[in-house]
């Protein structure tokens, strides 16, 4: 209890100190704003005022031309190379300002807007903007964008030409699917909230974007469906990322770290897809999807428990074998964190619960190992999640090898030699195999497992029975983006059930899910049972 | 936030005052068991005093698999149970005292069986069932048999297909309902009879048949006890009469002569009920048992077309008159030995309460000379994959 007070004090001071930086920071970013500059007329003096800003950056292209018009106007073009495409440059930039610009000789008065004519005539590419402050014109260049300078213009022209190398659409590596869309997400924002917009074909798909991190400045994406989404829910996560006072974002983590509403808890209130469809169906559920550039992880929230145990392939598949995997997913997970703590506690404790034939290969594999139970529960647990993790990290020819050599020696050679029993090596061998039915929820079972067989060791299945209270009393109070987590089981929904345990057909799911608050509640509508023509219909036909 | 740090520490100060609360708390490792599996008590013939017989398992030796199978080699290919014995004066005391013989603590959760020998069965078991009912290990469900020698002999006896005599015999015990013609009792039944001041209890017998090699362990026959003495024995026909009126019949065969010729029909018992109704006329008490069964044509050694609807009906009333002669006979012995193992007397208790209670200081004289009609009912239902048996056809 005192620790528990101290760690409380440790965590206010840090935040504390945190609230102090995030204040200087931002007055720091204040008086940058205030020095900064306009375009003036001369091109010098930009180009000059340009090159202070950006350094000396190898990358970056500033090439110097001339525009032959009915006088011949000095002009600079500034892009990052890599970040655009050579072929706009070369093509729709510099060829027609530098050589069909002749033919427009006549037709120009010289009286107009050099930049404006610029922009309105000879440009053949798709987005133009004009700007004068040297921070919007720095902030799109390190966008991808062309900057052209002409000289006697305080203004720049920003082109859009931004684009760069980028993983191809791929199938994604942590949700493979056997029936369903192969795609996933990649690294790009404007590719991943393209291959939603292909799945949602509707002018109320609404994707708004903001910049978070001071430094990295990433595009960060929300979307959902305007009409079926709960305004509030928006407003709380704008709210929430416009809370985000940090100078790095690198990873659709860091920001679920930053808005999840439980973050000690071990149960992540945030979900996370690679799948442009599993993101369409859940917006379509109005629940809002967070894209963050530069990762193919996609947030999505309100988050319940049971999406743990959902996969979009469920839905593509005919419900009966569906349901019944639905069920088996919840077993393994129960398994997953139970089945050592359960084996602990019925060897130590309630022998007298094993059925008696089992008690005799149990004893006599158990004959001769020197260490109690819980001793063997949880080394042989901390061996699986070393060989899991060393199987993850290494290259895949290595980790082939590591997984033979765990199998071997870990499982064979320690059984024969007598140091473990042979039943605690299936029990964990069994845990870990349906730890990963569940991919969403191996983290917090492998946390769960441990605390589970500490209290199975501890006090037996008395400790398991206050365990899961406790686990369940935790559960019943996390709320995710005000969505109670349990919900639809507690909450209980009747209706929503339909899409928990089991998977109903399609078409009874008429409702959305009631918890998430949509606005417009009705998925479709009644009476859509498919059936073959009835005789009369098809007489009448 | 308050009310959340409230309920953190209400639960922190439940789970830590509960784990007083929690009873036998003790943990125990798998090999630090001495697993029972089978109980033995004895009378010893020299000092006369209680002689437990406790068999353990040696876990060390359950999948070694070569236990039993040379055996008869004489070779001593170790077995996989270990006779523990210990004599004393009273249960618990001489059940504690194991621990200066055995380097594991005696589990008792799964012991399979409680063999009474015989000599200690007719001077009473009363004060050795006291253990078995109020210790925690223990359990009720455990079967009770009665040794026609001594109980040590029998736990010591290896059988051909289990490791372990106690699993053998247990095992055997849950095989009997095929023949239904023992009485096959638990711990629990055993002392439910005993508790009634007037219903005997009864236990089935277990004996070693033949010599040497060719030995066999047998169950066969009931023990029937008069409070907790053992006074006498029922035939296995005498048991199944039994098990007819107490309704504990599950299968069996009933064999009968042909009605048409001279050959044996066999018949398989498929369902049963029976049912004990009291009557006290001018004073006089009687007892009724209906008895209703149904069974199937099994076995015929004759060539008579027994499917004929009169073969049938003729069949019918000679199962009813063996199942009759089987009751009267079990009625007969136990009239002649005054043990009630019927339930009589809890009928008469239930149904004739002010009666009763004139009855029941005399009951033993009432029972031995108590009329009793049977009434039995049997149908034949089937006769098998054939009907008329497979002999060479008849010009």
């Amino acid at each position: 209890m005192l620790s528990y007070i101290l760690s409380k004090l440790k965590f206010l001071k840090l935040l504390g100190q945190n609230y102090k930086l995030s204040q200087s920071n931002s007055t720091a970013s204040k008086d940058e704003k205030n020095t900064t500059s306009h375009l003036s007329v001369s091109l010098k003096n930009n180009l000059d005022l340009f090159k202070e800003t950006i350094g000396n950056n190898y990358d970056v292209v500033i090439r110097e031309f001339t525009i032959n018009m009915q006088k011949q106007v000095d002009a600079v073009l500034i892009y990052f190379a890599g970040m655009t495409d050579p072929k706009i440059v070369n093509e729709s930039i510099l060829k027609p300002l530098m050589f069909e610009s002749q033919l427009e000789k006549n037709t120009l008065a010289s009286k107009l807007d050099i930049i404006e004519i610029i922009r309105t005539t000879m440009l053949s590419v798709g987005e133009v903007n004009k700007r004068n402050t040297i921070n919007d014109i720095v902030d799109s260049c390190m966008a991808g964008n062309s900057i052209l300078l002409v000289d006697g213009c305080p203004e720049a022209l920003l082109i859009m030409t931004a684009d760069w190398k980028s993983r191809s659409v791929d199938e994604p590596k942590t949700e493979s699917v056997v029936r369903g869309s192969r795609e996933g997400f990649v690294e790009n924002l404007l590719t991943n909230t393209t291959l939603l917009r292909r799945k949602i074909k509707n002018p109320d798909l609404v994707l708004e974007s903001m910049k978070i991190g001071q430094r990295t400045r990433t595009n960060v994406c929300i979307a959902y469906i305007k009409g079926i989404v709960n305004p509030s829910l928006i407003d709380e996560i704008k709210r929430r990322l416009n809370n985000i006072q940090t100078d790095s974002i690198l990873e659709s983590g860091y920001i679920e770290q930053f808005i999840e509403d439980a973050p000690f808890s071990i149960f992540a209130t945030v979900g996370n897809t690679e799948k442009p469809d599993s993101v369409a169906a859940k917006i379509l559920e109005g629940r809002a999807a967070i894209f963050v550039d530069g990762t193919p992880f996609v947030l999505t929230v309100p988050l319940l428990l049971v999406e743990n145990f959902q996969t979009s392939e469920d839905y593509y598949s005919r419900p009966y074998f569906v349901s019944f995997i639905r069920l088996i997913r919840y077993m393994a997970y129960l398994i997953s964190i139970l089945a050592p703590a359960t084996y602990v506690a019925l060897t130590t404790f309630h022998q007298e619960l094993i059925p008696t034939p089992l008690l005799f290969s149990m004893a006599s594999a158990q004959e001769g190992v020197p260490f109690p139970a819980i001793a063997e529960a949880v080394g042989m647990g901390i061996i699986f999640e070393i060989l899991r993790e060393a199987g993850v990290r290494l290259p895949r020819p290595v980790g082939q090898a590591v997984s033979i050599v765990g199998a071997l020696v870990i499982g064979q050679s320690a059984v024969t030699a007598g140091l473990i029993g042979a039943p605690m090596v299936i029990v964990v061998a069994l845990t870990a195999v349906a730890s990963f039915v569940v991919p969403a929820q191996t983290d917090s079972g492998g946390v769960l497992r441990i605390v589970f067989v500490s209290l199975a060791g501890f006090a037996g299945g008395f400790g398991i029975m206050i365990g899961l209270i406790g686990l369940f009393i935790h559960l019943t109070s996390l709320r995710s983006f005000g969505t109670p987590y349990l919900s639809p089981i507690a909450p209980l929904s009747v209706a929503d059930l339909k899409d928990a345990f089991i998977r109903a057909p399609l078409w009874t799911m008429i409702t959305r899910p009631s918890f998430i608050g949509s606005q417009d509640p009705k998925r479709k509508d009644f009476r859509l049972k498919p059936s073959p023509p009835s005789e009369k219909e098809s007489q009448s036909e | 936030m308050k009310s959340v740090k409230k309920a953190a520490a209400l639960l922190t100060t439940i789970l830590i005052l509960s784990l007083g609360t929690s009873g036998c708390w003790n943990r125990r490792e798998l090999p630090s068991l001495g697993i029972v599996m089978g109980v033995g008590m004895d009378k010893n013939v020299d000092s006369g005093k209680l002689e437990v017989t406790a068999q353990l398992i040696k876990t060390s030796e359950l999948n070694s698999g070569s236990s039993e199978a040379d055996s008869s080699g004489g070779g001593g290919g170790s077995s996989a149970y270990w006779n523990l014995q210990n004599t004393g004066e009273s249960m618990f005391a001489t059940v504690r005292g194991f621990t200066h013989k055995s380097s594991r603590k005696l589990y008792w959760p799964h012991n399979q069986v409680i063999i009474f020998g015989h000599s200690l069965a007719e001077e009473g078991v009363l004060e050795y069932l006291d253990f078995f009912v109020r210790d925690q290990e223990t359990r009720l469900e455990v079967y009770m048999l009665v040794a026609d020698d001594n109980a040590s002999d029998i736990l010591d006896f290896q059988l051909k297909l289990e490791k372990i005599p106690s699993v053998g015999i247990s095992e055997l015990m849950e095989s009997q309902s095929a023949n239904s013609q023992t009485c096959v009792t638990q711990l629990n039944e055993f002392v439910t009879r005993l508790m009634s001041p007037t219903t005997a209890p009864v236990a089935p017998i277990i004996k070693i048949e033949g010599k040497g090699a060719n030995s066999e362990l047998s169950v066969e026959g009931t023990a029937v006890f008069k409070k907790d003495k053992l006074i006498g024995q029922l035939t296995k026909e005498e048991t199944r009469g039994l098990l007819w009126t107490i309704d504990k019949v599950k299968s069996g065969i009933i064999d009968v002569k042909c009605p048409d010729c001279s050959g044996t029909v066999s018949l398989e018992i498929t369902r049963s009920k029976g049912k004990i109704t009291s009557q006290i006329e001018d004073g006089k008490p009687s007892i009724t048992i209906e008895i209703e069964e149904e069974g199937n044509i099994g076995d015929q050694s004759c060539d008579a077309n027994l499917v004929a609807p009169d073969a049938i009906e003729k069949l019918k009333k000679q199962v009813e008159k063996a199942i009759l002669e089987e009751v009267e006979s079990a009625l007969k012995k136990s009239q002649k030995l005054k043990a009630d193992i019927f339930g009589f007397g809890e009928v008469f208790h239930q149904r004739h309460l002010k009666e009763w209670t004139k009855m029941k200081d005399d009951w033993d004289e009432i029972f031995s000379n108590l009329e009793v009609e049977i009434i039995v009912e049997a149908k034949i239902r089937r006769s098998g994959m054939i009907g008329r048996p497979a002999t060479p056809a008849k010009e």
